[in-house]
């Protein structure tokens, strides 16, 4: 099973929650042999999306920016079945350090549009059957937070081909065993390597 | 007539040549018209630079009326404007600036305006966790179909998005919520669904052939590349 994993966490010491989720993820992967490549994003050199659509024209499936350290975040998404996605719920949203590489992952859709679900969305480059993990932190509990983002996690897995996925949101204290127990019961662990 | 003071934050990387900045032009122009004094800065020049960012996070501070207008990036706001919004709430660091209010416009290159809705729910969000009243967020599909022409140039297939920032101008001004009809109206779709369509699937070709990639739309570089 090949796997790519988006470390979202804020930078080292910011926020212990994320990071011990990350931990948590990082141990189950493990577990489970799967052929991973982590992104520690926070760490990466990303830069901002120049809303060109050169990666849709100019350079379809490539782009543009070359001096940074997105195309091997592409190359490994290119080929992965498993997508895991990691963050501080950020206004209930994803906070910047994971933002940042999805709004770079343009080349990996097509610029045409198809119908999911009675809208509108665009093709896969490269359509694979894949699984979709969206792990949020909150460091409060917040009901509203938390909705907004289930909702959006929702909103992107149709835009990935409605791909079938699990979001799971921990907050306050929750420590490493709980999240590790958590994460282990869920479905898209479930399988073994192959 | 209002002396209050409105900050477009475009936060666009195409910036003055936006589609951002010609739907937040519009709404500003039914501002200015209404005595409120205007003040339009772009998000990513300011990037990576101390000052220019410094500049946009004491302009935030001082307005009476922000207006966030930008392009939806993967069914949400764009990273560099998440990092802003972050910025700007640790600074406030759960204080409440009275009297300060916040707006959004965004717009979205699918027909359809549903694919905004995390964005108004993170919008709004915000704007509860940094201390802004929230007025509303203004919605719209076939962003592409205005490119970066203003709206008055962009013809009759705006006409209801031009029609919804005059009304909400009108409501903004007075610090008032803008209704849902209004709303409704910013989201309703500029020309059949079927025919935007038609015309973005040429129009991706057509660039395609202008840089001389056409039998390349749909390769594949990272085929069989390492997990």
């Amino acid at each position: 099973m090949k796997a790519v994993f988006f470390k979202g966490s804020p930078p080292a010491g910011r926020d212990p929650l994320s990071n011990r989720a990350a931990a948590a993820v990082s141990a189950l992967l493990k577990s489970r042999g799967w052929e991973t490549k982590a992104f520690p994003l926070a760490a990466m050199d990303i830069k901002a999306c120049r809303g060109c659509f050169s990666c849709w024209t100019r350079t379809p499936g490539r782009c543009i920016i070359q001096d940074d350290d997105q195309e091997a975040i592409l190359r490994a998404w290119a080929g992965a079945e498993r997508i895991i996605l990691l963050t501080p719920v950020t206004f209930g949203g994803y906070g910047p350090e994971l933002k940042k590489t999805l709004d770079r992952v343009l080349p990996i859709l097509l610029p045409f549009f198809t119908r999911i679900q009675g809208e509108t969305h665009h093709p896969q480059r490269y359509p694979l059957p894949r699984r979709l993990l969206a792990v949020g932190t909150l460091k409060q509990e917040d009901a509203e937070s938390e909705g907004a983002f289930r909702r959006l996690v929702g909103r992107n897995a149709l835009n990935m081909g409605d791909v079938e996925t699990t979001t799971l949101v921990f907050s306050g204290d929750a420590s490493l065993a709980t999240m590790e127990k958590r994460l282990s019961q869920e479905p898209f662990f479930g399988a073994e390597a192959s | 007539m209002s002396s209050r003071k409105v900050l477009l934050l475009v936060a666009s990387p195409r910036g003055a040549a936006s589609t951002s900045k010609s739907l937040g032009d519009h709404l500003l122009a039914g501002l200015e018209e209404r005595g409120m004094a205007l003040k339009t800065l772009p998000l990513y020049p300011a990037l990576g630079e101390e000052r220019k960012m410094s500049e946009l996070l004491a302009a935030v501070d001082l307005c009476d009326l922000l207006v966030l207008a930008f392009p939806l990036y993967v069914d949400q706001l764009p990273a560099p404007l998440i990092d802003l919004l972050r910025q700007i709430a640790e600074r406030r660091n759960g204080q409440v600036r009275t009297g300060q209010a916040l707006a959004a416009i965004v717009n979205c290159g699918f027909p359809e305006t549903t694919h905004c809705r995390p964005a108004d729910d993170i919008v709004r969000l915000f704007a509860v966790q940094a201390g802004f009243r929230f007025l509303g967020c203004l919605a719209t599909g076939m962003g592409g179909a205005i490119g970066n022409r203003s709206l008055a140039k962009a013809g009759a297939i705006v006409r209801h998005q031009r029609k919804a920032l005059d009304r909400a101008a009108a409501f903004l001004c007075e610090n008032k919520e803008i209704p849902a009809d209004v709303i409704a109206l910013m989201g309703r779709a500029m020309m059949p669904r079927w025919f935007y369509n038609f015309v973005a699937d040429r129009g991706w070709k057509k660039a395609a052939g202008k840089y001389g990639s056409s039998a390349k739309l749909f390769d594949r570089p990272y085929a069989g590349g390492e997990s």
